[in-house]
């Protein structure tokens, strides 16, 4: 039955298959199943390393969360999503037009991202917060840096910049 | 399965089947997403912006998302990893009942289709969790310069937890956009789990039995994936980065 009742080939039937074949496709799904647990597993024993090992922040560690989520993604897109069983018209036709709006969104990222926080250029962040940060940078703990900023000279200062 | 599977390129467009070689309701489903995945890239895309505009005041996942249910420690990114295990578990259950859709396998459809609603419906519910502790905070909170109305200046205040124009964590923005971001899509996954509950009754009424096919399943299930597909890229960039 087609959902239109012409003569256009039956789509919605084109997926069927047998008991047979439902059984090599389940185990490709649970086989990416595991690799995408192993991969959030990394993620979170790296991610939980980095403070104490000073990979905070760095490049590589960007490059390497983002390049795995890619990773993610596409399993999900082509292996869950079916979209690799499709057609390649039919691919390129979500694809694309991603693909183009998001490397425009990286470069705004990037470059209007870090030129706008440029002090000059950005509106006035609370001193306070900025002392926490600078403390928490060079080891103190994260409430002990409240105390800290506590000091005399501070709220005139914040008067200051937020005026 | 009369038809032939694969498409002959050159009369592709010459009308009387799909070009994509998919049904309607499956290709308007696809496009609905990208719309979809659009918006979601927009807010990212402002989210890293503004990330890294204040690249020196913004906080540390690992310093604000330390709470795990009925444990006392400090265990940072363990329960994100959980929301995160439950969602990809979804996704699996979900495309198991997709897969006996195509062989018209209506026991294991009910089966997959409800496991699917159990792990969303978990998964809003620690979201919730997971905003409440947000919004609450440290039992030390931290020190902010607020606006008073009535002296009509900023005076220094200990602030507890997040609100929409102060958070002990770092700048205002990271907790707008923590709130926008990911209030969005649990928003998603709640809509996701209704729709998935309408059509788990219609699998129960035997509405596609009849039919002869279980497109819909597959249809809902994409929006599903979906779901799971923004949460891996939440999943980084608010907890991992």
């Amino acid at each position: 039955m087609s959902e239109f009742h012409d003569d256009y080939p039956s789509y919605e039937h084109m997926a069927h298959h047998s008991e047979e074949e439902g059984k090599g496709k389940r185990k490709t799904l649970w086989r990416v199943f595991w690799y995408m647990l192993a991969i959030t597993i990394f993620e979170l024993v790296i991610g939980s390393m980095a403070p104490a090992q000073g990979w905070s922040g760095t490049f590589g560690l960007k490059v390497l969360f983002i390049g795995l989520t890619i990773v993610k993604a596409g399993f999900i897109v082509m292996a869950f999503m079916h979209l690799g069983h499709e057609v390649t018209f039919m691919k390129w036709a979500i694809l694309a037009p991603y693909i183009i709006f998001i490397s425009y969104g990286i470069f705004i990222i990037l470059d209007e991202g870090v030129y706008s926080g440029d002090p000059q250029n950005r509106t006035t962040v609370d001193p306070i917060l900025i002392k926490q940060q600078q403390d928490l940078k060079a080891g103190h703990g994260h409430h002990a840096a409240a105390s800290d900023a506590h000091g005399e000279g501070h709220a005139e200062h914040a008067e200051e910049a937020h005026h | 399965m009369s038809h032939s599977t694969q498409i002959d390129s050159k009369h592709a467009w010459d009308g009387g089947q799909s070009p994509f070689r998919v049904s309607y309701g499956k290709m308007m489903m696809w496009f609905f997403l990208v719309s979809d995945a659009l918006t979601f890239g927009g807010l990212l895309v402002s989210y890293g912006f503004i990330r890294h505009k204040y690249v020196d005041v913004w906080p540390k996942a690992e310093n604000v998302f330390t709470h795990f249910p009925f444990v006392e420690q400090h265990l940072p990114l363990a329960y994100v990893g959980l929301m995160t295990f439950i969602l990809i578990m979804s996704s699996v259950t979900m495309v198991l009942a997709v897969e006996a859709g195509h062989r018209n396998d209506k026991k294991k459809v009910i089966i997959w289709m409800f496991w699917t609603i159990v792990g969303g419906a978990t998964f809003v519910l620690s979201q919730a969790w997971e905003w409440y502790h947000f919004i609450v905070g440290t039992e030390t909170g931290a020190l902010r310069h607020v606006w008073s109305e009535e002296l009509h200046t900023y005076v220094e205040q200990t602030v507890y937890g997040a609100n929409m124009t102060v958070n002990e964590y770092g700048v205002p923005q990271f907790a707008n956009y923590f709130f926008f971001i990911t209030g969005f899509h649990g928003f998603h996954v709640f809509s996701g789990v209704i729709i998935n509950l309408v059509i788990f009754l219609n699998v129960l009424h035997g509405t596609y039995e009849r039919r002869g096919h279980y497109e819909m399943i597959e249809k809902v299930g994409l929006y599903w994936h979906f779901v799971d597909l923004v949460w891996v890229f939440v999943f980084t960039f608010f907890y991992l980065l």
